[in-house]
């Protein structure tokens, strides 16, 4: 079974059935907004379903869209948190990738800015390490990017994606060694971005995005993981009862290989390790349960059938 | 909103020029400092790297006296300021309890401002300037340049002197005849030789 991502958008009303009905085809919710009278699902759903999906919706007024990015955690990285970088185009970024599904963390670097004086604390590394994907919104100037982005991904394992004033082609010719994905004509700016030839470099940001992805989700498919993190999510979520009794807007943030579990590691990671799944099979052995660096969170990281031999 | 009459952005790196154009003309918009600046030329050399902006700045509008936006007239003991024009009115107000004292500065509704006592005279308060332009211009001309300006470049010289500007800045340090010799050579191209 195939399950593929996507939004649904609809009314308040009636809307629990939807939800109901993608539990029942094996599906699953990631992530739920409730906006006034709009509800917004952010789901996976077996592929062979989805137009029955949109048929069932259809009275309902609901609409179903293909979303690649749902179920990925992406870190915007800005060279700073100052002026000169935000809310353009971090945050202009960070808000289109997540109209497509992505959850979305801006990471303003402490000491990004500047050509020579570019660097990367350890502290950054890691956190950027714990997400599925890696977007460096970089600058203007080619001299400036090709010397600093060398600081910038040092101990960087997750796939990097580079956006800066030059064109692609430039982006692909300074950048040594090569990063798995590149946007031109995307630097830095002082206005929001709302023309139809301004918009046009952030649906690319989003295609090199899925791209990098379905690489990573394929690289990911030669060894498959020992639980699906969606499934995992629903578990604990079942189990911990972590959504009903916390106020983020998602509690479990899944991820392509892992979840992060939005509660202090000290206080419940040994509960969280021993949780069973099924048939004695517990998290602690299809996954490793962390400490985030990002404030006290759980990260869990899922194993690969490979080393756990086991299926759930 | 009436455009520069010079505006030049100088740069081995084209991309990056016409990046910085757009990103000064912006900011010198939101900051409403375009009917301010006359000439600007600004110079981006990467490779040191340096940022470096030369401009003139126009005629300011004239200060803003009290009579201008309001009238003034005695009444009994104290003085009447009936304004027609808002856009001061905070200011006026701060100027007014300064020099008088909150306890003598009333303002009954939105339109008018009492001034009790007899101490105050109409013709000597009608004079008064309540906003100078030029007094945030040099700070706000430097804030402007230090958004512009890539981020980092912390060493910095900059003036802002008798309708010329100019900003350096870089976060290398440089040489002060280097610095002199590029200011006078980018003066020169909007017209300024000295």
């Amino acid at each position: 079974m195939t399950l593929v991502p996507i939004t649904y958008k609809g009314g308040v009303y009636r809307h629990d059935e939807i939800v109901d009905l993608i539990d029942d085809l094996g599906g699953y919710v990631i992530q739920k907004h409730q906006l006034a009278q709009e509800v917004v699902l952010q789901s996976l759903v077996p592929k062979e379903d989805i137009d029955y999906l949109r048929t069932v919706a259809r009275p309902l007024a609901g609409e179903v869209i293909e979303a690649p990015l749902v179920g990925t955690e992406i870190a915007v990285i800005s060279p700073s948190l100052e002026i000169h970088h935000l809310p353009h185009a971090s945050c202009d970024v960070a808000e289109y990738l997540r109209r497509v599904g992505a959850k979305t963390n801006v990471i303003g670097l402490a000491r990004g800015f500047g050509k020579r004086i570019a660097n990367l604390n350890l502290e950054e590394r890691d956190v950027i390490n714990e997400h599925d994907c890696a977007v460096y919104l970089l600058g203007n100037f080619e001299e400036c990017i090709r010397e600093k982005l060398p600081a910038l991904r040092r101990g960087v394992t997750v796939p990097i994606v580079v956006a800066g004033a030059p064109s692609t082609e430039r982006l692909k010719e300074i950048i040594q060694p090569p990063v798995e994905g590149y946007v031109g004509d995307l630097g830095r700016v002082a206005h929001r971005m709302r023309k139809e030839e301004e918009l046009e470099p952030l649906d690319r940001v989003v295609d090199e995005v899925s791209s990098v992805l379905s690489a990573y989700r394929e690289e990911i498919a030669q060894d498959p993981l020992s639980i699906s993190p969606a499934r995992l999510m629903v578990v604990i979520d079942e189990k911990m009862r972590i959504s009903a009794e916390s106020t983020h807007p998602t509690p479990i943030t899944v991820q392509i290989a892992g979840l992060r579990v939005k509660v202090d590691y000290e206080t419940y990671a040994d509960d969280l390790r021993a949780l069973e799944i099924e048939d004695g099979v517990t998290v602690g052995d299809v996954a490793e349960v962390l400490p985030s660096r990002m404030r006290n969170y759980i990260w869990l990281k899922i194993r690969p059938f490979s080393e756990t031999n086991v299926m759930v | 909103m009436k455009a520069f009459e010079y505006f030049e952005v100088e740069c081995e790196d084209a991309v990056g020029a016409e990046s910085y154009r757009r990103i000064a003309g912006d900011i010198l918009g939101d900051l409403d400092l375009i009917k301010v600046i006359g000439r600007l030329h600004i110079f981006i050399d990467p490779k040191v790297p340096l940022f470096l902006a030369v401009g003139l700045t126009r005629k300011l509008p004239r200060r803003v006296r009290l009579r201008d936006f309001a009238n003034v007239l005695e009444k009994g003991d104290g003085v009447l300021i009936d304004i027609s024009d808002e856009t001061h009115l905070s200011r006026l107000l701060h100027i007014l309890w300064e020099r008088f004292g909150r306890d003598l500065v009333e303002q009954p509704d939105r339109w008018t401002i009492q001034i009790r006592g007899g101490a105050v005279d109409p013709s000597d308060i009608e004079d008064l300037i309540v906003f100078d332009p030029t007094e945030s211009l040099a700070k706000d001309i430097i804030y402007a340049f230090q958004y512009i300006a890539p981020e980092g470049f912390k060493v910095r010289r900059q003036l802002v002197k008798e309708g010329r500007f100019y900003y350096v800045a870089s976060e290398n340090t440089l040489e002060e005849g280097e610095v002199d010799r590029l200011l006078a050579e980018n003066f020169a191209k909007i017209g300024v030789n000295e």
